[in-house]
């Protein structure tokens, strides 16, 4: 297919165009190829005692992350406003997935938790494509919000005086918002997936903050999660905060185990790390040391300046995300990287707070590092839709 | 349109809020998020690094100690005092035993599946079913413990380690063993090597020696063994391997060995003989004296400081060291389990008490009023400041009055000594003379002294437990020492001190002045026996003049011969010099502590002893003799068993004897055998061993002889030569003696046929028999030599005198 000329293109195609943004490129690349490095060194005793080859993790996870690589160029070529009718698909999709994997999905036996699929070989998680789903539906349909019109009300209806206070106060516009966001997690809570589930309510109340909705709202949402939360506060979920507070109280009883073990890995650090792949704490005595507890094993390994390095690497990329956003063309590319963004750096503080024992203990892993090639992959993709985002930043106007 | 204005305005306002939202989330999530999480890492990896680092590798390592050999103690010849050798302990893991279990299952169920009997045999374990029961029934019985206990342990499935018996000796271990093997549970019960203490000895020198705790890793509990453990136990190997989570050694990642070293040995001053003869003393006066406290004997080389024995009552058994063997502490014990008015805490701490009442070493952790035995110490300032010489005469009219002290000061006469030379004043223990003689030192003086023979400081010796010094609970303080002090203190009364410190202090008195560092262990060699450390004597100071000590162990030697107060402790050959004490523990009635010290031989001393027994029971309140008919004094209880512990040390020491003439009279002499010779050549070679003949019948030959030849017999004895006549084998009776002095004795047992060999006490003229050797009314062959001895048979000193 030959080349359309640039002649020929429109406007808009033209701007689709522009150069991608570099230092973001250059950000996303290092960490994937430092994140699949220290998966290798991570992950090698496990391999062997798993009985596999010891760079069978790492095959998997460089394999993805040269995948999703590919796959971020490609998206970033494609223009991101067509992403807003493809939102909808992508919710859709995410519903029938998230519905379909509790009947078809797998992991109640080993995780006790029915969070995963698996589609010609390639297992995922719904709940990341979700994730994006949920972005990309509400960045496109918030954009538009100023070019909606209220609505007509019958004043005869018996509804008009409610919808009309409903109406004045914002609450209607919200009311596909709430009921997206209530039914995905409930769906999530079914598998159930307590992380999964606070990451996509951040994602699409990033979405919704940045959208300019108003700031009551956010109050009233949060004050509802923090009252489901103390009332979850009950059996499983109280023993967790408990053993957050004191977790050497518990270590005996094997329910700090995991923690204690993090943390030992990291203390074990000191300022400079025991060295690229010397780490003692991964064989067998760290759980998950390629997944969840990755950043434990760079902590020890590389040392506080290796660990702060990779953590001012995420920062800058977070940085250079908002400031793509800032720059966006549109309102619809500024809410996508928002989100896109603002789900990243929660995962990054989620997933460090936890294995610092800064906050309780649950499953969230860290992006570009942990060990699992469908989330690597969809990750990058979302990169991809960032740097689409990029590439029709206008130029600055120069003398 | 008015709209179209208004919706661009709207627009502005609402990408400003966006842009305002974005800035906001910007800053949150780029910078904010970052902060505690870097503060964190700080906290994890800078501040708790090490404790972090430290645990980690606790759990990554795998850490097997190699346990090294504890050193032993040996006694001065050489002789095994503490030893330790294999032993075992058994290690329960109640975890694999049941693997062991369902694993013994599934072969039954293999093997009934199988349709061939043959087979089926074949495949049926040989043993029977390991249940839990056989399992603890098997080792209880093996081991001596409760099979219910071992079943309580076996329950607990998730325990890997559980053990139940320490100490196992090999013949039990290999028992243990081989039921383990026959029953398929080598992986289960296992026989883990460690060591045992073991003392050859048990009780000999216990205090001294201590034990070793096994409840607290085979650490030094008590005496040298706790001292000394850094020395005994060695250094402990490891070899130290990297493991993973679940326990598998990573050999190929960290190896790292670390050699045991054994422990030293220890090579000790005390000599098991002499320590024998000391402890053989003690408890015979203990018995003897019906003494309610215990007591002690400390024997020293004086001029090196060197201990040679320390007996310590009550003692106990070094390999059960929680067992109360001591027959008085036992009365206690039994009194502490029926007492129903304690509560199990105050009886099981009672029962603490007592044991420690046998584990410590009251001579050198305990103090005492030295009495008496203090005044050999003023005699040495005396002398040595020239303040009285040999020639000072003293006079004691039974009491003397002090100056800021209303009531008369009394001396053990109570009528008074009369007028004294220095020599007579100390073998009269006079008070008064001695209070004139602390007086002529003058407070500051004598206090120079009492500093000067170190009883205001440690004596440094390498024992446990030597009270700090100086404390002026026990001790007057310098400067609110005052003449009344004084005076009391002249007879040491008063104040405390260690019984090595008075040991200490009476050792420079006699060895030309020089105050020694006291001292147990000689050396200590590694394994391959080569010296590591050797103890040279050590000097502390000089305190009085050669000459000064040599004039003090001339007139202490006087105390000892017949009339002094230390006349029990003569014993003939010997030159033995000391001093008596009595001393009564204060604010108590009946309490009284009666001590000697005494030395030998007095112009060249090779040991120096210090003998005391606390509280001998009075026969009644305020008797001054016990049941026994002893008079409770330091001279007639005390000096009379130095007087059976010296000669034994000398005679051991190889110090020969030597005779003065008066002695050589009453010494025995050995009969010669004369028959065949004879009567001219008889007579003579009799009389040249100072023997006296009388001769039976007539003729030239002698055909036999009362005693016989080889038996010692007193000097000047008869001795019956048989010229052809028959000789009498009638038997004779022996006599009473008991209570007889030396003469009716003598002539009881010549009337009788019999001949008499005196011990104790075998000069002077005031004595009288104590026992003797063959009992009243036992039929014995003529001429057969009865030994008697003799102890002082009028009461001098006593209680309350300070003698």
């Amino acid at each position: 297919m030959s080349r359309t000329r640039k002649r020929d293109l429109t406007m808009e195609e033209q701007l689709a165009r522009g150069p991608i943004d570099l230092p973001f490129l250059m950000l996303v690349t290092i960490l994937t190829v430092v994140g699949a490095i220290m998966v290798f060194s991570a992950s090698y005793p496990t391999a062997i005692n798993e009985g596999k080859d010891p760079a069978n993790y790492f095959f998997k996870q460089a394999g993805y992350g040269a995948g999703g690589l590919v796959a971020m160029y490609v998206i970033s070529k494609i223009n991101y406003q067509r992403f807003r009718w493809m939102s909808m698909g992508v919710l859709a999709a995410s519903y029938v997935l998230l519905i379909l994997v509790l009947p078809f999905g797998y992991g109640r036996a080993t995780v006790g938790a029915q969070r995963w699929m698996s589609i010609a070989g390639i297992s995922f998680q719904p709940s990341e494509i979700a994730k994006v789903g949920v972005i990309l539906y509400f960045a496109a349909r918030l954009s538009k919000r100023d070019s909606e019109k209220p609505k007509k009300l019958n004043p005869r209806s018996y509804w008009s005086v409610p919808l009309g206070l409903m109406q004045r106060t914002g609450f209607l516009e919200l009311i596909p918002y709430a009921v997206i966001l209530g039914s995905i997690a409930i769906l999530m809570m079914l598998e159930p997936h307590m992380s999964g589930t606070i990451l996509i309510l951040v994602g699409g109340a990033a979405v919704l903050f940045a959208a300019g909705i108003h700031m009551g709202w956010f109050v009233a949402g949060g004050a509802c999660m923090g009252v489901l939360l103390i009332l979850m506060m009950s059996g499983y979920q109280s023993t967790r905060i408990l053993v957050w507070r004191n977790p050497w109280d518990y270590y005996a009883t094997g329910e700090s185990y995991q923690i204690i073990q993090s943390l030992y890995t990291i203390g074990s650090g000191g300022l400079l790390g025991v060295g690229l792949g010397k780490g003692r704490q991964k064989f067998l005595f760290l759980p998950e040391p390629e997944n969840d507890f990755i950043f434990p094993v760079i902590c020890e390994e590389l040392g506080l300046v290796g660990a702060c390095v990779i953590l001012f690497l995420f920062a800058l990329l977070i940085l250079r995300g908002f400031w793509i956003a800032i720059h966006a063309r549109d309102r619809f590319g500024a809410l996508l990287t928002v989100g896109i963004m603002t789900l990243l750096a929660v995962q990054v503080f989620l997933n460090v707070a936890v294995v610092t024992n800064l906050i309780p203990t649950t499953g969230i892993s860290l992006p570009f590092f942990s060990y699992g090639g469908t989330a690597l992959l969809i990750q990058l993709a979302e990169m991809g839709m960032v740097l689409s985002v990029s590439r029709q930043i206008p130029a600055s106007k120069q003398g | 349109m008015k709209s179209n204005k208004k919706r661009q305005q709207d627009r502005t306002a609402a990408n400003l809020r966006i842009l305002k939202r974005t800035l906001f989330l910007m800053a949150v999530c780029g910078v904010v998020f970052f902060i505690p999480l870097v503060w964190r890492l700080y906290q994890l990896q800078i501040v708790q690094h090490k404790e972090l680092e430290e645990k980690a590798i606790d759990q990554q390592t795998w850490d097997k100690e190699v346990v090294a050999n504890r050193g032993s103690i040996y006694d001065a010849n050489g002789n095994t005092l503490a030893m330790s050798a294999e032993a075992y302990y058994i290690q329960l893991s109640p975890h694999e035993i049941e693997q062991r279990q369902e694993e013994y299952r599934e072969k039954v169920e293999k093997a009934n599946a199988e349709s061939d009997p043959e087979k089926r045999e074949e495949l049926m374990p040989d043993y029977d079913e390991p249940t839990n029961e056989s399992i603890a029934q098997n080792l209880a019985s093996i081991l001596g413990l409760d099979a219910e206990d071992i079943l309580k342990r076996l329950a607990k499935t998730n325990s890997w380690s559980e053990v139940i018996k320490t100490q196992v000796e090999s013949d039990e271990a290999d028992l243990v063993r081989e039921y383990a093997k026959n029953n398929g549970l080598s992986a289960g019960i296992y026989v883990m090597p460690s060591s045992k203490r073991y003392y050859p000895y048990s009780s000999l020198a216990s205090q001294i020696i201590g034990w070793v705790n096994y409840n607290d890793g085979n650490r030094g509990a008590y005496g040298l063994e706790a001292m000394y453990d850094d020395v005994l136990s060695g250094q402990t190997g490891r070899i130290v391997t990297a493991k993973d989570g679940t326990g598998k050694q990573l050999l190929y990642r960290y190896e790292d060995y670390e050699d045991a070293v054994d422990g030293m040995d220890l090579h000790l001053t005390l000599d098991a003989t002499i320590q024998y003869y000391c402890e053989r003393v003690l408890s015979e006066g203990i018995e003897k004296f019906e003494v309610q406290e215990g007591g002690f004997v400390i024997a020293m080389n004086p001029k090196t400081g060197a201990i040679l024995g320390w007996a310590n009552s009550p003692s106990y058994d070094l390999n059960e060291p929680r067992t109360i063997s001591d027959p008085a502490l036992s009365e206690k014990l039994t009194e502490v389990q029926n007492d129903t008015t304690l509560t199990d805490e105050e009886r099981s701490q009672a029962v603490a008490d007592l044991l420690y009442q046998q584990w410590s070493n009251k001579a050198l952790n305990e103090t005492y009023e030295p009495g008496s035995t203090f005044k050999s110490v003023v005699l040495a300032a005396a002398l040595e400041e020239g303040l009285v010489n040999e020639n000072s005469t003293f006079t004691c009219t039974g009491s003397v009055m002090v100056d800021g002290y209303s009531s008369p000061i009394h001396c053990s006469k109570r009528t008074g000594h009369g007028t004294q030379t220095l020599a007579q004043a100390v073998a009269n223990s006079c008070n008064p003379a001695f209070i004139a003689i602390g007086q002529k030192l003058g407070t500051q003086t004598f206090y120079d002294y009492l500093e000067d023979f170190g009883f205001l400081s440690q004596t440094g010796i390498d024992l446990q437990g030597e009270p700090s010094a100086p404390n002026y609970n026990i001790m007057w303080p310098r400067d609110s020492f005052t003449t009344v002090d004084l005076a009391v203190a002249s007879f040491g009364q008063r104040f405390e001190v260690t019984p090595l410190q008075l040991i200490t202090a009476a050792s420079a008195v006699i060895n030309g002045g020089h105050l020694m560092q006291p001292y147990v262990v000689d050396s200590v060699t590694d394994a391959d026996g080569n010296v590591v450390q050797h103890t040279e004597p050590t000097e502390v100071r000089q305190v009085v003049s050669e000459k000064t000590s040599e004039r003090c162990r001339t007139i202490l030697e006087q105390v000892v011969i017949p009339p002094g107060t230390g006349k029990q402790a003569y014993v003939a050959g010997y030159r033995i010099g000391g001093k008596t004490g009595s001393s009564e523990v204060k604010n108590e009635d009946d309490h009284t502590i009666v001590s000697f010290l005494g030395f030998a031989p007095a112009n060249d001393p090779q040991v120096v002893v210090l003998i005391a027994y606390d509280s001998p029971k009075p026969a009644s309140p305020g008797a001054l003799y016990t049941s026994g008919g002893y008079y409770i004094s330091g001279g007639n209880m005390a000096a009379l068993q130095a007087g059976e512990l010296l000669p034994d040390i000398l005679d051991y020491l190889g110090v020969a004897k030597q005779y003065t003439d008066e002695e050589k009279a009453t010494m025995d002499m050995t009969v010669p055998n004369v028959v065949g010779m004879t009567l001219a050549d008889a007579t003579a070679k009799i009389q040249a061993n100072g023997l006296e003949v009388r001769t039976v019948g007539e003729g030239d030959t002698v055909t036999d002889q009362t005693p016989i030849g080889g038996v010692a017999i007193p000097g000047g004895s008869e001795v019956i030569l048989y010229l052809g006549a028959e000789k009498p084998t009638d038997k004779v009776t022996v006599p009473n003696v008991s209570g007889m002095n030396r003469e009716q004795a003598q002539t009881a047992l010549e009337n009788a046929g019999l001949y008499l060999k005196s011990t104790g006490l075998t000069v002077g003229s005031d004595v009288k028999a104590e026992s003797q050797s063959i009992a009243e009314g036992t039929e014995v062959e003529r001429g057969t030599v009865v030994e008697v001895h003799f102890i002082q048979s009028t009461a001098s000193g006593g209680a309350g005198s300070g003698l």
